[in-house]
């Protein structure tokens, strides 16, 4: 098996993330410097801290990093932003309501990036139901929310989350 | 595989022994008699085929008085040959200088007159023994194609059904299917009591009735009280009916509950045994059978099995204990206004059993009406592309319109049906409540019979004939409950035909030297897909397989999985012959990659490790990368979270093969099968597939079948099946040297290729 790992070019653990002059997020690894690079998660739900895929300006892959707690400190907190951004992804704090006018639910929710409203265009394919309580939403827009634990909520927004999932 | 042999010497009747004497000699024996049903006129009738070890003869009547009888020397035969003609088949043999036509008959026996040409064969060659090598018989009579007969009574089985319901043995099905709740015992007797607890105190009310009328409210002269012993009666009264209601109440709904308890809990049990049973079968189970089938078994027939043992049977029980009952009531109240009263039972179990035939048929024929109609919708609206161009909206709507209106008649005839029924029924019933008040009323005013009884009477009569007629329904819920039962043990006995014997012991990891020795196989009997096939394999060598369709190129790789057992002859891994290892430690070495993968319901990281659940992230994204399928992954919106399969994102054959191939990657097979890998592909994703494949072969015994030539080129020898038989074997260089079918192949397909290049 290490055969299959050996394909992979994990970052060293000496890799810098920076922003550059430009506000673009910028590598610094082994003395080489790749200005404005893409971060991506290859398992965004299950793993988002791991396997975090770095690539160039022309979208070439320069490595991976295998987990992103063991960067410095500095490029954790400037690549946990970058993430951010990449993957907004609101998480909703209560549900008010879910109203449903000729078959589409609008859901009414406190996130914690304040209230919203959207409509989600099928509960079938756009609420999933991950595990463990977790429920992924995408609304009519392709915007897309999470709820971490439906079960946590409060009782009122437990409530109609069940009905919804 | 279970084909009936027929016997080939029936009785011959006297008068045809009699005409035939004259052309036998004293020491002929007929070895061969056998009955066709069509003559050789055509028309239909019984006519004969006899044989001795010296002649054949054949005796038909032709419509006329006296016997058309041939006669052949069986010295002079050359062939014989069966002909399943559209729709009568012939039997015919031919001399060197005529042809003979012995027999017609019509479908039905096919299968007996293949076991006549067998006999046949045999006495031939027993009088020309001269001859063995050649090949006499000519043809095989196929199989009844149209409907499917039932193998121990020969009747047809409906095709919707799955089994004959003329041998369903309806009482050692539903013993079987008890004796699943025979675990659960307690529960099945402590329902029992509280059900025959329940019903009889739901039958107490009418008494209680009698007894407020007599006693209280109108009593007779002798019963008469003073008003304060009247009241006290009354709460008495009214206390005890208020304990009956109660507790009948409370009584039904533990019994409800423990009831659907013990049916989940059967059904749970058989449920799964059910499915795990399935998993044990080989694949000529599930080649054999429809999907649909075989889910509903579980789905469908396990749940109805549910509904007979919940509520289905206890119904059953309460309604024969509730008229038991009330009858004893009856009679013991007064026996002669009991017989009286009733009387209009056999009346309204015959109207009930009538109506119950005519509504199944009605429905049945309604149902068919719809299914008519989504017929017709699923037709043309996917092909109204058709409709337009052709201009024929006019027509596909009056076809509509026919079906419609016959589904409106039907459903009006259903209406008119389903309003005689109520009106008919409930004067049955009022039946006898008339008899009760002419006769009873009589009793009454005569005093022989007390108030109170005459409408305890009445009362009875309405709750007696609910049961009776929902047991009139008895039959038909028996029958579907043992078609369930029946298709469901099918499932369970069905015995898997691939099995580890006793003494298998776990193949350690291979090299990968794959060994044929004179295999043979084939999937029904006489007909070999694989015959004497030998070859050796070397540890890492990459064998194309290559062929016409139907070669037995698919058939080679099944057996190295061992999906099928071999008939004769042995398939050695490394020495060890395939019999004697663990099914699971074999497949757990072989990595198989089809033409149309398969993904499951799930993420793309789980599908990956399908056959490696416990691999790390790192071993998932280093196979997907092997397999040229990481930067596509994570273009996608959750990257290898992305939920796949029938409910995920919809990915390219081209993607999901790369999936699949990541899957085999990181298994890390010892021997590796691919199986049309790439014949789907357009030609740059099919390069990208190529060289994801190159990496994977190396250092695995690697089996390849395609039809493109072209992509078996970094294969070692290549091995041509033809007929399944090894026609060829060797690289490609010296296979074009031998100038055989290889060559011929490959001169065609670049001739092709040619041909597309202009």
């Amino acid at each position: 098996m290490n055969q299959l790992t050996s394909e992979l070019t994990f970052l060293p653990q000496d890799a810098r993330f920076y922003l550059n002059t430009f506000d673009d997020l910028s590598l610094n690894v082994s003395g080489q410097t790749y200005d404005n690079v893409t971060v991506e998660r290859a398992f965004p739900l299950n793993a988002p801290d791991q396997f975090i895929i770095v690539k160039d300006d022309q979208g070439n892959e320069i490595g991976i990093i295998e987990h992103l707690y063991k960067l410095p400190k500095d490029s954790v907190t400037i690549l946990q932003e970058a993430l951010e951004q990449t993957y907004y992804l609101p998480q909703i704090t209560k549900i008010h309501s879910v109203e449903t006018n000729f078959h589409i639910p609008t859901w009414k929710v406190d996130t914690d990036k304040g209230p919203r409203e959207f409509e989600i265009p099928s509960s079938r394919r756009d609420v999933r139901v991950v595990g463990g309580g977790r429920v992924l939403l995408r609304d009519a827009d392709g915007n897309r929310y999470e709820i971490a634990d439906y079960r946590k909520l409060d009782l009122e927004s437990q409530a109609i989350v069940e009905t919804m999932i | 595989m279970s084909e009936t042999t027929h016997t080939t010497t029936e009785t011959i009747p006297e008068e045809i022994q009699k005409n035939i004497a004259t052309h036998l000699q004293p020491d002929e024996h007929i070895q061969l008699s056998i009955t066709s049903d069509i003559r050789l006129d055509g028309t239909f009738g019984e006519s004969w085929l006899l044989a001795t070890h010296r002649q054949i003869i054949t005796y038909s009547l032709n419509g006329s008085n006296t016997p058309h009888i041939v006669t052949l020397p069986l010295s002079e035969i050359t062939g014989i040959e069966a002909k399943d003609l559209m729709g009568s088949g012939h039997l015919k043999v031919r001399t060197p200088t005529q042809g003979t036509t012995l027999a017609r008959f019509t479908k039905g026996l096919n299968a007996k007159f293949n076991d006549v040409i067998k006999s046949l064969e045999q006495l031939v060659k027993d009088a020309r023994p001269s001859v063995e090598d050649e090949k006499l018989v000519k043809g095989k009579l196929g199989r009844t194609a149209a409907g499917k007969r039932c193998d121990s009574c020969g009747k047809v089985i409906p095709h919707w059904n799955g089994v004959c319901p003329n041998c369903l043995d309806t009482r050692k099905l539903l013993t079987r299917l008890l004796s699943y709740a025979l675990p659960h015992w307690k529960l099945a007797t402590f329902s029992l009591v509280l059900l025959l607890t329940a019903t009889f105190i739901s039958l107490m009310p009418p008494l209680l009735m009698r007894e407020l009328l007599d006693n209280v409210l109108a009593p007779t002269a002798e019963n008469f009280v003073v008003k304060e012993a009247a009241y006290a009666q009354l709460y008495l009264l009214v206390g005890l009916f208020f304990l009956i209601t109660f507790s009948q109440s409370g009584l039904n709904a533990i019994r409800s509950y423990i009831l659907s308890k013990l049916g989940q809990q059967v059904t749970y049990d058989l449920r799964n045994q059910v499915y795990r049973h399935l998993h044990r079968h080989s694949l000529s189970f599930y080649n054999e059978r429809e999907t649909g089938r075989i889910m509903a078994s579980i789905t469908q027939d396990v749940g109805r099995l549910q509904d007979f043992i919940s509520d289905g049977l206890q119904e059953i029980i309460r309604d024969v204990l509730t008229i038991i009952i009330i009858c004893g009531i009856l009679f013991s109240l007064n026996a002669k206004l009991a017989a009286l009263a009733l009387l209009p039972t056999p009346l309204l179990v015959y109207a009930t059993l009538n109506f119950s035939e005519r509504f199944h048929r009605t429905y049945r024929g309604l149902w068919r009406r719809w299914a008519g109609i989504s017929a017709l919708l699923a037709d043309t609206i996917p092909g109204v592309r058709v409709v337009k161009a052709f201009a024929q909206e006019d027509r596909e709507v009056s076809k509509f319109e026919t079906r419609s209106e016959d589904l409106r008649d039907g459903e009006i005839r259903v209406a008119g049906l389903r309003s005689v029924f109520n009106p008919v029924m409930s004067f049955i019933t009022s039946i006898g409540t008339l008899i009760i008040w002419f006769v009873g009323g009589g009793s009454v005013i005569e005093k022989t019979l007390s108030i109170g009884e005459f409408v305890a009477f009445t009362q009875y009569m309405f709750r007696f004939y609910g049961p009776v007629q929902s047991l009139c329904n008895l039959n038909h819920r028996f029958q579907r409950a043992s078609t369930s039962a029946e298709r469901v043990f099918e499932v369970l006995d069905t015995q898997p035909d691939v099995t580890d014997h006793p003494k298998v012991v776990t193949l350690p990891r291979i090299a990968g030297k794959v060994e044929f020795k004179d295999v043979t196989f084939s999937y029904e009997p006489s007909k070999p897909i694989i015959k004497d096939l030998s070859f050796t394999i070397e540890p890492g060598e990459m064998i194309g397989l290559a062929g016409h369709s139907g070669a037995g190129k698919s058939t080679l790789i099944n057996l190295i999985c061992r999906f099928y057992d071999i008939e004769s002859g042995q398939i050695l891994i490394d020495g060890h012959d395939l019999q004697d290892v663990s099914l699971k430690s074999l497949r757990d070495q072989i990595g198989v990659v089809l033409q149309d993968p398969f993904l499951f319901n799930g993420p793309i990281a789980e599908n990956i490790a399908y056959g490696k659940p416990e691999a790390s992230l790192a071993e998932i994204v280093g196979a997907a990368k092997a397999a040229n399928a990481h930067d596509f992954i994570l273009r996608l919106p959750d990257g290898y979270d992305t939920p796949v399969g029938e409910r995920g994102v919809r990915l390219s054959g081209g993607e999901r093969q790369r999936i699949s191939i990541a899957r085999a990657i990181l298994r890390d097979p010892r021997i590796l099968i691919l199986d049309e890998a790439t014949s789907s592909m357009d030609t740059e994703t099919e390069a990208q597939i190529q060289e994801a494949l190159y990496r994977l072969i190396q250092g695995r015994t690697t089996f390849a079948i395609a039809h493109r030539l072209s992509t078996l080129k970094h294969a070692h020898r290549l091995l041509i099946i033809e007929k399944g038989e090894l026609a060829e074997i060797g690289s490609h260089d010296e296979l074009i040297e031998q100038d055989g079918i290889y060559a011929r192949l490959c001169h065609m397909q670049t001739e092709l290729s040619k041909l597309r290049a202009v």
